[in-house]
């Protein structure tokens, strides 16, 4: 059986679709596209949040976050002068993902939702302490994505529920961030490693510094590094870094690499990422 | 559901489920240039225009293409012919199996400006595997018909 | 128009108890469900005649097919497929080719030495497909015994995929007559119409095979593979039938390269020259021999190692091993990137441990004109050294970015130019020529040589010539794409027939058909220096540049040449570095192009190319070959530089950053 299409132009109605036994919420389609072809999922309907009016936008809030609607492309992250100027990291992070045609279609509700945790935008959302908003029947929700990856491909987001909304709280200044993709195969693949770093560094002391890693558990990870707080960001803090994320990862071996290497790697690319934060 | 859009310029309209691939689609409708190659997103083959943007058909849901205006490769070579003088003058294909696709590329590429260089130009064509040729000829081909 | 579905087996070995299609019959839009038991044992096979239509009892691999489903679309064959059930009997695999030769393992085929044009006997090895001895190992026995310096090594090498574009695709129908015809991806019509003869028992000329371009082969191209079955479905069905493969079929269930190891023993003197050698090769054929065409059914390339050099003795063993994967057929020169990685790779250890240079211990062996290679060929000329050091003449290093190391590393292939039969007829057409040729375009180039050597020979412009692929019911034979001899063989027909156009006293038709026949012993070196960069903390390795020196005669459009050497480069980057068809239980894991990755834009080196002009080729034009030429070396030379910037040795395929961290680490510890 063929699902039926349902082509929402509101939030409102989106969420009266999604009632239906069975339904699955479809962003740019990319994904849903491709587990359909491969009859993996087996939907009685989508829901393309597509046609929803306003549901792509990217503004900023009064308190200097930044606001990413769940259907705004990959590209349309990766070119924004919003988030560009507030988040240079997440436009870059957009800008390596995939390859063009994936980023003209796939949005950043479907990428989260989606929960492959090889993928590039978690880590650097996790280190932001970004937030998602979830909506049901029963109103709306927020979600830190710190709670929100269960597992692989698995999410905080319930039956009904469709994720509408991306929440970047502002950076504290003197915070920068950089996010550091290991393809050492072929550039146009999911990244062995993917490490997303910030570092919140005033007159040489480093105030907070974190990183999340992708590719190397079954969920992206956030390691949070307060041991690094209230020292200058030299090597033996970024071998400590390094360090604490090897012990925090628990990659598996696939053919982007073993788990020794993988552990390895997360070390090594840990340190420059975090190094590239310093001013 | 009642599926319309403009086809390489005109209206098309057909009734088929919103979750038919838009691969499937096309070349239901006789349009044979744009391929099917690795079905999953990945090779290129079958990139089409989606206003203005290259899409992979291969697993684009065709209830997304609602409204908006899609190109095939006949379409392009038809409104670009220049695109393809540019492919045989500067012998961007062996085969021939990844052409639609990277000649459907460079008019996307093409319609974002002038020349962004060989890097960024590799950049944007990364998606789009050819097994013959070695690339140096196609990005020859693509830059070869951009502004500088 | 009907559509196939195949519903393919999901272990690696079993014994099929039953197979239940009910539902699939029932199924809307379904014409037909057939399994092996409809079709019946009749085999088919490129030289060895052991695939059958659909398995009959017993599964083999998974990816095998079971079933196929007929229906009036793709999508309702392929959800009907997806509901027949194959109750399997498990039985225990052999799943390595090594495993498979020892006594008491699993035995794939009950008597393979049964099957037409096997090369097997049953004294042999159980799950032995071929076996190919040459040279003489007693001789290099007591040479090495006498070296100076000795190098032992084992090198290996990943299973990969053609990674054609274009899947494998077949349409074929049946008509009142009872001719099937055939529309088929496939590189040689001829010896296809030949094979499906033989398998469906009719007359070749009641099959036709139709003109089709072809999508990419590069090896992948050149077997019946779905054609038996489409024509037998045709046949029971009374309509014409597609089989289009998935990409995701074509990766797990088509004919990809071996896999293997081969171990070398090399020695030389104290001034570096080389005095003996021998290989011994074990490569996984996987479940069925029949996708590998020549007599030996083994890989040319392995039986031809050390080729390029002045050695006094040198033996080769090469074993070919059945067992419970995907069967393997042939990709672009087949066994020789190996030979040439495993060779060349020795050679500098030799080298080093002589003290000498790579470039210079090459020098002093590469073959001089009129000098006899290993194995007792002689040619009108060996350019080795000529175009060694034109390679080397070129070279200019590269910068790399801090904290990385540079190294450059030299390999060195030559391959043999003969042309084959074929067959071309030419006719008058309004303003020109039309040119009826038997073999498809592959993409190399083949109908272009064909185009402008008419327009040379008959002094109009190639724009008057037209090249038209005709079905075999049209022309007397060929050979096919493959071995590097189309331009050979073309470039032959197109003087003849352009002379006896010419000639004739009428307006009509001309047809030709050309015999291989006598020609100079010709063959083409290529050397190639690599140039890349490592990353020592992540073992990353960057190829920034594929110098390729070539050794040629004339060369009919320097555009194509170009490009064939190019793409060849390309290719032989991805097998260095990238391609890894990962089986895992006997399954193949990378089943999709997201999963097995083949080169892209962003990935491949600079590539530079240096023509070694004023060679003697053969045929009309005077042409060496090109087609499976730049592809050999690269490997081996990127694992020269590899080893020169790292200062460890890689010694199986793919070089992955992962190896080289690892070596580097256990430098380190050592």
């Amino acid at each position: 059986m063929d699902p039926d299409f349902a082509v929402p132009s509101s939030l409102d109605e989106a969420v009266r679709y999604l009632e239906h036994d069975g339904a699955v919420a479809v962003g740019g389609g990319t994904q849903v596209g491709l587990l359909l072809r491969q009859g993996l999922i087996e939907p009685s309907r989508l829901v393309w949040l597509g046609r929803v009016a306003g549901l792509r936008e990217i503004q900023r809030d009064g308190d200097g976050s930044l606001l990413i609607g769940s259907a705004a492309t990959l590209a349309e992250i990766a070119v924004s002068p919003l988030v560009r100027s507030a988040q240079p990291m997440v436009a870059r992070a957009a800008a390596l993902i995939g390859n063009p045609r994936v980023r003209v279609v796939g949005t950043i509700g479907g990428h989260l939702a989606h929960a492959d945790p090889r993928q590039d935008l978690p880590p650097c959302l996790l280190v932001l302490a970004a937030e998602v908003r979830l909506l049901g029947r029963k109103g709306t929700r927020d979600v830190p994505l710190r709670a929100f990856f269960r597992g692989p491909f698995e999410t905080a987001i319930q039956e009904g529920e469709v994720l509408i909304r991306v929440r970047i709280p502002a950076s504290p200044e003197h915070t920068r961030g950089c996010y550091k993709r290991f393809t050492p195969g072929t550039s146009n693949d999911y990244p062995t490693v993917g490490v997303a770093a910030v570092a919140e560094i005033e007159d040489g002391t480093t105030r907070r510094a974190a990183v999340g890693l992708g590719g190397v558990a079954p969920r992206p990870l956030l390691v949070d590094l307060p041991q690094l707080a209230g020292r200058p960001l030299d090597a033996t803090a970024l071998n400590a870094a390094g360090q604490a994320a090897a012990t925090a990862c628990d990659p598996a071996s696939d053919q982007r690499g073993s788990a020794g290497y993988k552990r390895a790697m997360v070390r090594l690319w840990t340190e420059r990422a975090l190094g590239a934060c310093r001013p | 559901m009642r599926l319309a859009f403009l086809l390489n310029g005109e209206q098309f309209e057909t009734e088929a489920p919103g979750s038919v691939l838009l691969l499937d689609l096309i070349r239901g409708c006789g349009l044979w240039g744009t391929r099917e190659g690795c079905g999953v997103g990945v090779c290129g083959a079958c990139t089409v225009l989606v206003d203005g943007d290259p899409v992979s058909s291969c697993i684009y849901l065709a209830g997304c293409a609602l409204g908006t205006e899609v190109w095939t490769v006949e379409g392009v070579a038809r409104r670009e012919p220049d695109l393809v003088e540019a492919f045989i003058e500067h012998e961007g294909l062996q085969c021939g199996a990844c052409t639609p696709g990277q000649l459907v590329m460079a008019a996307a590429l093409r319609a974002r400006g002038k020349d962004p260089g060989e890097a960024a130009t590799r950049e944007f064509l990364a998606g789009n595997l050819c097994r013959c040729t070695g690339y140096r000829s196609i990005v020859e081909s693509v830059r070869a018909t951009l502004g500088s | 128009m009907h559509h196939v579905a195949v519903v393919r087996s999901q272990v690696p070995h079993g014994r099929i108890v039953a197979i239940d299609c009910r539902e699939a019959l029932a199924a809307a839009g379904v014409a037909g469900v057939f399994t092996g038991r409809d079709i019946g044992l009749r085999p088919y096979g490129r030289r060895v005649r052991d695939v059958p239509i659909l398995a009959v009892d017993e599964v083999r691999f998974v990816g095998e097919r079971v079933a196929a489903v007929v229906a009036d679309s793709r999508s309702a064959a392929e959800k009907a497929a997806a509901t027949v059930i194959v109750d399997v009997e498990e039985l225990p695999p052999v799943l390595d080719a090594e495993q498979a030769l020892t006594p008491g393992s699993p035995r794939v085929h009950e008597t393979p030495w049964a099957y037409p044009g096997a090369v097997v006997s049953e004294a042999d090895p159980h799950n032995l497909q071929s076996r190919v001895l040459h040279g003489r190992p007693d001789e290099v026995e007591r040479r090495l015994a006498g070296s100076r310096h000795i190098v032992d090594r084992v090198y290996r090498f990943a299973s990969g995929h053609q990674g054609y574009i274009e899947p494998q695709t077949c349409v074929a129908s049946v008509d009142a007559e009872g001719t099937v015809h055939v529309w088929m991806a496939n590189k040689s019509p001829y010896r296809l119409r030949a094979q499906l003869a033989a398998c469906l028992d009719v007359p070749p000329d009641r099959i036709e095979i139709h003109p089709v371009a072809v999508g990419g082969d590069f090896g992948g191209k050149g077997s019946p593979m779905d054609a038996p079955l489409c024509a037998e479905l045709a046949r029971r069905t009374g309509r014409p039938v597609k089989l289009v493969q998935r990409y995701d079929e074509d990766l797990t269930s088509a004919n990809p390269r071996h896999s293997g190891r081969i171990r070398v023993r090399i020695g030389c003197d104290s001034d570096g020259r080389l005095t003996a050698l021998t290989a011994d090769a074990l490569f996984d054929g996987g479940a069925y021999a029949g996708f590998k065409p020549i007599a030996t059914v083994s890989l040319h390339g392995l039986v031809d190692i050390g080729s390029s050099y002045r050695i006094p003795a040198a033996a080769v063993d090469v074993r070919i091993a059945y067992t419970n994967t995907v069967p393997r057929g042939h990709m672009r020169a087949p066994g020789a990137p190996e030979a040439v990685f495993a060779f060349e790779a020795a050679f500098d250890e030799l080298a080093s441990e002589a003290g000498l240079d790579p470039a210079e211990i090459r020098r002093r062996n590469l073959l001089r004109t009129g000098e006899a290679n290993p194995w007792g060929e002689t040619w009108v000329e060996s350019r080795g050294l000529e175009t060694l050091e034109a390679a080397l003449a070129a070279y200019r290093p590269l910068d790399v970015d801090r904290g990385w190391r540079h190294g450059r590393g030299i390999a060195v292939y030559d391959r043999p130019t003969s042309p084959g039969k074929t067959s071309l007829r030419l006719l008058p057409s309004a303003e020109g020529v039309v040119a009826e040729v038997p073999m498809p375009e592959t993409g190399t180039g083949a109908h272009t040589v064909v185009r402008e050597g008419l327009a040379r020979e008959l002094g109009i412009e190639p724009g008057l010539v037209e090249v038209r692929q005709v079905s075999t019911a049209a022309l007397p034979h060929d050979d096919g794409v493959g071995g590097s001899r189309v331009t050979a063989a073309l470039s032959k027909a197109v003087a003849e027939a352009a002379s006896a156009y010419i000639d004739r006293g009428s307006d009509e038709a001309v047809t030709v058909v050309v015999e291989p026949g006598d020609n100079p012993p010709v063959t083409a070196f290529c050397v190639q220096i690599a140039q890349v960069a490592v990353d020592p903390r992540s073992g990353q390795v960057r190829v920034l540049e594929i110098l390729s020196a070539v050794d040629v005669a004339q060369v009919v459009n320097p555009h194509a040449h170009r490009l064939q050497i190019e793409g060849g480069a390309a290719m032989g980057y991805g097998l260095a570095c990238l391609e890894d068809l990962v089986m895992r239980d006997g399954r193949v894991w990378a089943a999709n192009l997201g999963e097995f990755r083949i080169p892209s834009t962003v990935d491949v080196p600079a590539w530079r190319t240096v023509l070694v002009e004023g060679g003697r080729g053969v045929g009309a034009l005077g042409v060496k070959s090109v087609g499976e030429l730049s592809n050999v070396p690269t490997a081996a030379a990127i694992a020269g530089a590899v080893a020169d910037a790292a200062g460890v040795r890689a010694r199986d395929l793919p070089i992955t950053a992962e190896k080289v961290y690892a070596l580097l680490r256990s430098e380190e510890v050592s």
